[in-house]
């Protein structure tokens, strides 16, 4: 019966090839198409979430019947479940937002590209297997690439190839990483890795960490190496921004913590945590000082989700259960957040015709809605209490602290003051300033809303989401009890 | 000693390298990448190899213990195709790039910024 879980793959991929068959059988076919699967795959990603989370056990698919390490598993335990129903549920939101967002270009490849970008977070979220993780990454990477370019500007164009070589470079180098990984472990299963991380060469645990985390962080848009998402964020359709910062980015975070916390017996591996923790710093500094000077919305909130991300990758580099944990719960509430930000800010844009800040002037009298959104959003970001993103920011700084890392828990809270002062110049802008018609909102609406008030109900009752996130986090955490779940060939269980 | 293997991939990783890096025209860079993907891939099968052994095809006269590692073979196929569809989906940038902007001189190409 679990079996059924690895439709989480094999449906997206499947509709995608049905795509050219349904434009040549009707046009206006595809996106109630697009529709219906995303809503299909939302099913099945929370029957996975409900049965992993009342059984307590990981839902492991072994591909062809094969055992690990020979075969290729798939393990979709408490983390996976979690972000694998979040992936759906955004994607089901952004499916029927590209309904009306996106118009002007052949809609049957944007519907192809836009599964198959779903399809490789799913798998580098749920895949066991170091090279079958480069293999989905590259399937999301080649999809991201298309989708930034999608728009057919210069503008676009141009970001999209940034995105290219860094993305190339990126890749080269996390295959490098896990060459060497092979060639001192003859492994390539995550698991069966673990278990052999204690007999590594220092020397070679250490170079090949680094470049898979290098490689990774182009990806999950870390410091040296996230100068193309504010371009990709700015010159992508609306709709896949939402994607962009809801889980493309997630994705690869993941990868890198799950990497990082399989080899925590190797030699060195503390030295790698600390490249890490600095890189995560730094995103968070420069993100947040890059926003302060934006005069493009879209542009202000994509410097913002990178800084957000710095503040996860501090919490996974710390080392800690409570880093761990905090990380998660910071990715979830990011998610719900961002995509409510970047939904809100494209509705704007296609509504208005553009993201520019003067846009914004009398955007509460215009699109009161929207606006209360994006208020809603714009305030918890910075970290108020009583919204989501106070309970994991408070928790990241906390687990910093104790840590004993006092530095960049300052570095980071100064951080957060600037963040307050572009977001609360956004809210002025948009509450006090300006005056206009009342613009008539559509349906669209209503999801902005909904994410609204699961902000405020997370805000307000943190405790059931923490229980959850607590499970997800162990299960990055405890490495030893994945090594356990995963049914190794020839290993005495 | 290196094998001139080792030294010979990571010598064309670097290669690709230094043309992303220092060249101004995309064309070049996009070459770059392609011998840095080419130098990875060297690399890859250059660690599964062993010594004195034949191609991993199970035939008469040469059994499992007389072939070399079949794994990187396999990861190298996948990597291959990845490159070559990411040079494609580069290329057609390039000519969308240069179509809009008119020219490939990557110090010309910067409408974003800030």
């Amino acid at each position: 019966m679990s079996q059924v879980a690895s439709l989480l793959i094999a449906l997206p991929l499947i509709s995608a090839f049905f795509v050219p068959v349904l434009k040549r059988i009707k046009q206006s076919l595809i996106m109630p198409y697009l529709i219906l699967i995303t809503l299909i795959q939302t099913g099945i990603a929370g029957w996975v979430f409900y049965e992993v989370y009342t059984t307590g056990k990981p839902i492991i698919i072994m591909a062809g019947g094969w055992r690990p390490p020979v075969g290729i598993n798939l393990y979709i335990g408490p983390f996976a479940a979690l972000f694998v129903l979040i992936i759906a549920v955004v994607s089901f939101i952004t499916a029927v937002f590209s309904v009306k967002a996106v118009k002007v270009e052949p809609i049957d490849k944007y519907a192809m590209l836009f599964l198959l970008l779903m399809l490789g977070a799913t798998g580098m979220i749920a895949t066991g297997d170091i090279f079958n993780l480069f293999v989905f990454m590259e399937i999301t990477a080649i999809t991201a690439y298309a989708l930034t370019a999608y728009n057919k500007t210069g503008e676009a164009a141009e970001a999209s190839m940034k995105y290219i070589v860094l993305g190339g470079i990126g890749s080269s180098f996390f295959l490098i990483g896990v060459a060497l990984l092979y060639g001192a472990t003859g492994t390539l299963n995550m698991a069966h890795l673990a278990e052999l991380s204690t007999s590594i060469n220092p020397i070679v645990a250490q170079v090949g960490l680094a470049l898979v985390i290098f490689g990774l962080a182009v990806e999950a848009e870390l410091f040296p190496l996230n100068a193309w998402a504010p371009d990709a964020y700015q010159a992508a359709p609306h709709p896949i921004t939402v994607m962009f910062s809801a889980f493309v980015v997630k994705a690869g975070l993941y990868a890198m913590a799950r990497i990082l916390y399989l080899l925590q017996k190797a030699n060195g591996w503390s030295s790698v945590l600390r490249l890490v923790l600095i890189m995560a710093t730094l995103t968070v500094i420069f993100a947040e000082l890059s926003a302060l000077r934006q005069r493009d919305v879209k542009r202000m909130i994509a410097y913002s989700s990178i800084g957000q991300i710095g503040l996860i990758a501090l919490a996974f580099s710390l080392g800690t259960q409570a880093g761990v944990d905090a990380g998660v719960f910071h990715m979830l509430n990011h998610a719900i957040v961002k995509a409510m930000m970047f939904l809100g800010v494209g509705y704007v844009g296609i509504t208005l015709g553009g993201t520019e800040l003067e846009k914004f002037e009398g955007l509460g009298k215009r699109m009161p809605l929207t606006a209360l959104a994006l208020t809603i959003g714009a305030v918890s970001t910075v970290g108020v209490p009583l919204f989501n993103v106070f309970w994991s920011k408070f928790r990241i700084i906390v687990a910093t602290l104790q840590a004993g890392f006092i530095w960049p828990a300052i570095l980071v809270l100064f951080a957060s003051m600037v963040e307050a002062v572009y977001y609360f110049r956004l809210v002025h802008t948009m509450w006090f300033s300006g005056s206009g018609e009342r613009v008539k909102e559509g349906w669209i609406v209503i999801f902005l809303l909904l994410l609204a008030v699961l902000v405020v109900a997370i805000g307000i009752y943190p405790t059931p989401a923490w229980e959850i996130v607590k499970r997800a986090g162990s299960d990055i955490f405890a490495v030893a009890n994945y090594v356990k779940n995963v049914p190794l060939m020839g290993v005495i269980q | 000693m290196i094998s001139s293997y080792y030294f010979g991939a990571i010598a064309l990783v670097l290669i690709g390298l230094y043309a992303v890096l220092v060249k101004k025209n995309l064309l070049k860079i996009l070459i770059g990448l392609s011998i840095m993907e080419t130098g990875v891939n060297l690399l890859l099968i250059s660690i599964g190899y062993v010594s004195g052994r034949s191609a991993p095809i199970l035939s008469e006269g040469i059994g499992p213990n007389q072939a070399v590692d079949p794994i990187p073979q396999a990861l190298v196929l996948t990597a291959i195709v990845i490159g070559v569809a990411t040079t494609a989906m580069a290329l057609s940038v390039a000519i969308i790039l240069y179509e809009k902007y008119g020219t490939l001189n990557i110090e010309e190409i910067r409408r974003l910024r800030g």
